[in-house]
Parts: C-alpha cells; structure tokens; sequence
C-alpha cells in the first residue's frame, strides 16, 4: 500500500533533440560531481556517434558536451564500425573528479545497413576499432587522454576498484574479462566467459569482480588468484520453463552499507535478487521474485517489452527500480518501433523496503506520445532526485523524478556506484 | 583517421538484402555445426572453464573421440556420440600437467602427450568401455593413468601422430623423435631432430615433419630409418607456416598450409602439388579431410572462420564464423584440433575457456537424379 499518491514524484522528460538518430540511452550514472551523466547513443543508424550529455540543474535542460568520435580520433563517417555508444561504462574516480566512459559497437559504418563484428572482424576497413576509453575531468570538462582499452570489441559494462586503479570490462562480442591498468595504460585479457554478455560487473569487499555467464552462474574474478571461477549454483530464475540459461545480470545496485546488492536478470520475466558476495564461500542469493507480469509462455516476447532495470537506492534508503508493463496480446518484432504512436506498454517505477522485502509501485514514467516501458539505468544524483535511461522510438531521452522532501537528501549519491 | 565514405542510400532496394546478408551471412552458411559441452549434460558438470582448452585429439576407428586440454590444468576425455551414449566423459586430471600437445588412439589404449613445469611426460590409459546406455542407467569410473618418462629429463613434446596401426605414436621433442608403444607405453629414441609444428603419418607409415631449410624430415619406422632433408617444400611462405596437417583416412593425400594460406598436397611418394587454393584468412588451424575428399578447417586469428576445400571442384568456401543452435547456444572463436568421426563429421576441440567439442555435418550435395530406365 502506497502511502504517497504518484503525483509526489513528478516526473520530467528531456529528450535528446540534439541528436536526433538517437536510438537508446544505455549509460547513465552519476558523476563523481555528484550531477548526471548519459549517453545518447545511436547504435541503428550508420556513421553516427554517440554524444555525452549532462542535465543542468540550472537551465532544467540537457547539456550536450560532445560526440564521442571525435574526442578519440575515430570518426563516424570513417568506414568503420562507429563509437556509437557508451554502454553501462561510466565510472567515477571519486579522489580526481574524473569520469571514465568507455566505448561500444555495433553501430554500422555511414555506408552499410549493418555492422557484424563476427563478419568483418578480420576486415581492415570495416572493423570496429576497439572501444575507446575516455577519462573527463568534471572538475575543468576537459577531456584528458583517451586510449583504446579492447581492441576490435566494445565494452559492454565497466568497472572502477579505485582502490587498485584497476577498470574491468567484459567485451563484446568474444565475451572476455579484461583488466586496465590507469597508471599504466594497459589492458589485459583475462580470459573467455561465454557467448551472452553479463550486462553488469559489481565488486566485493575483497575487491573481488562479479558477474555471470550464459548459465546464469556467478563469475567471479579473484585478484589473488588471478582467476575467473565459477559458482556452483544458477541465480534465480523460473523453474517451470528457464533453466538459467541468458539469466545473466542486468543492471546492479549497491546497497548504501555496502553489504548486499540487488539485481535484476537478463531474462523474460526478469528476477529481482538480493545478493550478499562477502558471506560464505560464494556468497548468498535471495530470491526477490519475477519483476513482471505472467505472460503467454508460447511467444517468446520482445526482450524490449518484457523488461527490468534502472535499480538505484534512493535518498531514503529505499530501492527503487523500473519494470515494463505491457497490455496483453502485445507483441512487436522491432524493438526500436516499441511505443511508437501507441502506448501498449508502459514503465513502471517500484519502491522496495530492504528491511521489510515489501515493494509498491510508485509512478510510472510517461514519455509525451510514446511508450516508455524500456528503462537500462537510472541514477540519484547530489539532490537526491532521480533520473532514469530510456530506450525507444528516436530521439530517445531521460527522465527526472523529483523525489518528495522527506525521500532525499543532500549528497545522496554517496557512497557513489562504481560501476555502469 | 580520416573520414573516407559517404552515406548509405537508405532507398537503394538492394540494403535490405544487404542487411540481412550481413547479420545472418556472418556464420556457418551450410552444414551444420553442434557444440558439445565437455560434460555428460544434466549428470556432471563441465570441466572447469581454464581447465578445458581443448588442444589435442583423436578418434578410434568406431568413432569414439580421446583428447586432452590445456590450461591451468590437464584433463584427459573420451567424448562417445554414438547410438544412446552422449556425453563427454573426464577420464581424470593430469597432475603437474598445463598443455596437452597430441592425444593417440590405438586399438585398446590411449596416449596422450602432456608439458608442465615438472616437464614432459606420456600418459597411459586403456580405452574407455562403452556404458550399457547414457539415457537409463550408468555408471563410470575413473581408472588411473600410467605415466612413462620422456627422455632427456622430460623434454618438452611438440607434437606426436599415430601410425595407421593404431599400436604406435611418434613423437617430437625440442630434440629427439620418439616411438611410444600405445598399449604399454614404452618409449624409444628413434632420431635426433629439433621438433617443429604438428607431425603427419602417410597412408604407408612414413612419419613426416617439417625440417630446416624448408624441408621435410621422413622417418621410416620399419627400417628405423631417418631421412633428414628427405623432402623439399614447394615454393611458399614456410617461415611463417602454421605447421599443419590434414590427411584422409586410408590412401590418399596430405594437406598442409603456407604462412599466405596456401594449401598443398603431399603424395605417398612424396611429390608435392600446388598452391591448390588459398584459405580465406591466415593463419590456418586445425584441418581434417572428410570422406569424400573435401578439406575442412579453422583461419584466422581470434574469431576464426571455416573454410572448405574441395578437391573436385577445385576451389575454396568461406563456411563462416562457428556458432551452435541446437541445443548449446554458443559462438566458438578459436580452435585446436580436429579430428574426422566415423561418418565424415569432423570434430573440432574448442581452444578456448569453457572450450566444447564442436561436432561438424557438413553439407550433403544433393545428387543429380538419374534418368529412368526406359
């Protein structure tokens, strides 16, 4: 039972007008400046480049701060694969006030309807050049160096141990672990985990890395051991038809003590889970149940419809994410068409108590004319109000929520997530 | 980088094919490729993924594949596929072992050929008893292995190849050239020769390997005799050669490859032809000859793509970047051996983390139908 009528969280919508071919907005975080950071990124249409924008709480509007491309010299009107988007890769560096971005591909050279990295991987002209990693000082909005962190791959998610100044990513479409040295400025391949990317990497107390494989298995890179090991359970899925299988981690929310995270899978009928990395030998998983709605287990629905993300604890130590809601019968076999002229399908925006397990709906985020039932990340930023990514029908955008009084509160992005 | 290309006519009736030929054109475009999980599916679990780099097979003459792996350590498998078996069986690990270099079947015992810190060693075992059935019932056991020494104080092995008998394996090391009973494991040093690439046995016994000075060595195990230099390589890159071999089971010819990708054939009397054809990409895997002649193997670096040569056609077939539908969803990028099965199915052994064996159908050209009899 909801004890705030969803009119308390208004909810604003910018969308990228600036970029027009926008397509999906896969990265948005918080800065290390504590102000919001998001990709408008355009993977569907040839020889465009995703551009970095921030909101300004001052104008109430989008900055756009530039196009990727050409911060690291590799244009979109090349030939090439493009940097297209940044694709759950912003991390803070909290002591320099800089923003680590790095790159993904799979939008197609100005010239081609398509891009395959499988099919052109060995051709010079057309494959990608590797994601790109970019350190931003959000102290100056300078671009400080770039460098390419996985040659010919893009970087499907990102993370920052500080501590060590290490970045670790899983690539695309190989599907290896990668380290980067910043002092250095030097990658290495730890090895392969599988064919379906996790969409998430999260860290442990012993600076451990965590994520999953095509099994829905916890992988988990140990920096003393310098090895991917594999747990011996699945994560939680429907047992009356998945076997884990592609119930890979989506989206990755640390629990303000740092103790336990929460999770959403990758998966019709996503699962929510509460994980605990730090006890016994792999950790402990609860089982937080489906996040959407029983659907016609005979049609395999849009993965775009039927969907979970944008997990973020809010200023009042709730955890609040987004899952689709979809009229029954819909069915869609172009995801970058969902929600165009018709609103069948709409996201959901729920509030769970960590102590209590229970969770409400709380308002829905309304896109004018569109549906808006897709939502990859969402982020709080330093007043506590929260902004959620949107993929959709171009230009895609974001959404503010201006979070009620008494659930926010100054520098609520901290302790800040460390991962995309 | 400058910008070279100008804007897709998204107008051009010709982009939606192009599309599509890009996203679906990028794989397997004929026959059918099959990943296997290095395990008996729903009973074990797999080998564990560093651990299961697969680099070494072999088969029996029923079908039944040996291999090993390599990685942080070695495991030793039979993989049977036949009537109501399927499954991947760990036949135990290699202690002290971090790469097996060749895996030899004879007619009841298995070879393989294993490196590691300690240094070289051969490694014993009887074939594994097929189970009464894999969907019913089962039961397995894990029987040890024997070890024999490799001389020289465990000088590393490069490769090693059965001879057609089956009771047989040769083996290179960094020096010397090797015969390994099979059944017993007994190891003599039959010549001094620096090992260098993959080894090949002709349809005569002959073992052949590649030499200084861009020859072949030839080692004739009934006279025990070494011929160094014994034959020269045609014109070609043999600097940067893979050192691969592909040969047909019963007479017939051997395939090898160039650094370029240029593929050629040996004879039994040592003659070689070609360049026949060039591989799609360089550098050339592992390559096995399927029963009708045609050549199928693994090019390229990192994503590796299938090629087939047909020697009645006379020409290479780019088949595509692996990648397995049925049942295993998986992509397979990197490849170590390959190994034909009983019916001209080639097995490919995954060199990769989590590595599969990957189980190749290939096409079957349809027959021209013959007119009636009046």
């Amino acid at each position: 039972m909801t004890d705030k009528p969803s009119s308390a969280y208004p909810v604003s919508w910018y969308q990228f007008t600036e970029h027009p071919e926008s397509d999906s907005c896969w990265s948005l975080s918080v800065g290390p400046d504590g102000r919001i950071y998001a990709a408008a990124c355009a993977e569907g249409s040839p020889g465009k480049s995703v551009k970095l924008v921030r909101y300004n709480e001052k104008t109430d509007a989008l900055d756009y701060l530039f196009p990727l491309d050409q911060m690291v010299d590799d244009p979109a009107d090349s030939g090439r694969a493009t940097q297209c988007k940044i694709h759950y890769s912003f991390v803070p560096s909290m002591h320099d006030g800089v923003l680590y971005m790095a790159t993904h591909l799979s939008g197609p050279p100005i010239d081609l309807p398509a891009y395959s990295p499988w099919g052109m991987w060995h051709d010079k002209e057309r494959c990608f050049r590797g994601s790109a990693l970019l350190a931003f000082d959000t102290r100056t909005d300078q671009v400080l160096w770039w460098d390419t962190m996985i040659p010919k791959e893009g970087c499907r998610c990102l993370l920052h141990d500080e501590e060590r100044g290490l970045l670790y990513s899983l690539s695309y479409p190989r599907d290896h672990f990668f380290i980067y040295d910043i002092a250095k400025r030097k990658f290495r391949d730890v090895g392969r985990i599988g064919s379906v990317n996790a969409q998430a990497l999260f860290l442990d107390r012993r600076h451990r890395v965590l994520t999953s494989n095509d099994d829905g298995r916890i992988v988990r890179y140990d920096p003393d051991k310098d090895r991917l090991e594999t747990s011996p359970y699945i994560l939680p899925h429907d047992p009356t038809y998945q076997t884990g299988w592609h119930s890979v981690l989506y989206d990755v929310a640390p629990s303000p003590d740092g103790e336990c995270v929460y999770a959403s899978t990758w998966i019709a009928n996503p699962r929510l889970m509460r994980i605990w990395p730090n006890e016994g030998e792999w950790g402990r998983v609860e089982d937080l149940g489906p996040t959407t709605q029983p659907r016609d287990l005979t049609l395999p629905l849009s993965t775009f419809v039927d969907h979970c993300g944008g997990l973020v604890f809010g200023g009042d130590g709730y955890l609040y994410y987004c899952a689709s809601r979809w009229k029954e019968g819909q069915t869609d076999e172009s995801p970058r068409d969902l929600g165009k002229g018709s609103i069948n399908m709409w996201g959901i925006v729920h509030r769970l108590n960590p102590a209590t397990l229970e969770r409400e709906e709380v308002f829905e985020l309304k896109r004018p004319g569109q549906a808006a039932q897709y939502v990859s990340r969402a982020a709080i930023d330093h007043n506590g109000d929260l902004f959620f990514a949107h993929v959709g029908p171009r230009p895609v955008g974001i959404f503010r929520v201006a979070m009620p009084a008494d659930r926010k509160k100054p520098n609520a992005h901290l302790p800040i997530r460390m991962w995309g | 980088m400058k910008s070279v290309k100008k804007p897709l006519d998204w107008h051009d009736p010709e982009v939606r094919a192009l599309h599509d030929k890009i996203v679906h054109g990028s794989f397997i475009n004929e026959g059918m490729m099959v990943a296997f999980p290095m395990c008996f599916p729903g009973v074990t679990v797999p080998i564990i993924a560093d651990e299961s780099r697969i680099t070494a097979l072999d088969a029996t003459r029923e079908g039944v594949i040996y291999g090993g792996t390599s990685g942080k350590r070695v495991h030793l498998f039979v993989g049977m596929f036949r009537a109501d078996m399927g499954a991947v069986h760990d036949m135990g690990v290699v202690d002290g072992a971090e790469q097996c270099v060749a895996a030899s079947c004879g007619p009841a015992g298995f070879a393989a050929f294993v490196n590691g810190p300690g240094g070289a060693r051969i490694v014993i075992r009887e074939l594994q008893r097929m189970p009464f059935s894999l969907i019913q019932e089962w039961g397995f056991t894990r029987k040890p292995f024997r070890y024999s020494a490799v001389p020289a104080g465990g000088e590393r092995i490069i490769h090693a190849a059965t001879d057609p008998s089956g009771r047989r394996a040769f083996a290179t090391t960094l020096k010397h050239l090797l015969a390994v009973e099979i059944e017993t494991g007994a190891v003599e040093v039959v010549g001094e020769l620096r090992g260098m690439g993959r080894l090949a046995v002709d349809a005569r016994g002959a073992v052949l390997g590649f030499d200084e000075g861009d020859t072949l060595w030839r080692f004739d195990p009934a006279a025990k005799k070494l011929d160094r230099r014994a034959i020269a390589l045609p014109d070609g890159d043999w600097a940067h050669a893979p050192k691969v071999w592909a040969r047909r089971r019963g007479p017939g010819l051997l395939y090898t490859a160039d650094g370029k990708g240029d593929i050629f054939a040996l004879d039994e009397e040592g003659r070689f032809s070609g360049p026949l054809c060039r591989a799609t990409l360089t550098p050339v895997g592992p390559m096995a000859v399927t029963h009708d002649g045609r050549v199928f193997g693994f090019c390229g670096d990192e994503i590796s793509r299938m090629f087939c040569y047909d020697p009645d056609a006379g020409k290479v077939t780019d088949i595509g970047a692996a990648v397995s539908v049925i049942q295993r969803r998986r992509y397979g990028y990197v490849f170590g051996d390959a190994v034909v099965g009983r019916d001209g199915e080639i097995v490919f052994g995954e060199d990769d983390d989590s590595g599969h064996l990957w189980l190749y159908f290939p096409r079957i050209v349809e027959k021209t139908a013959k007119p009636a009899r009046p």
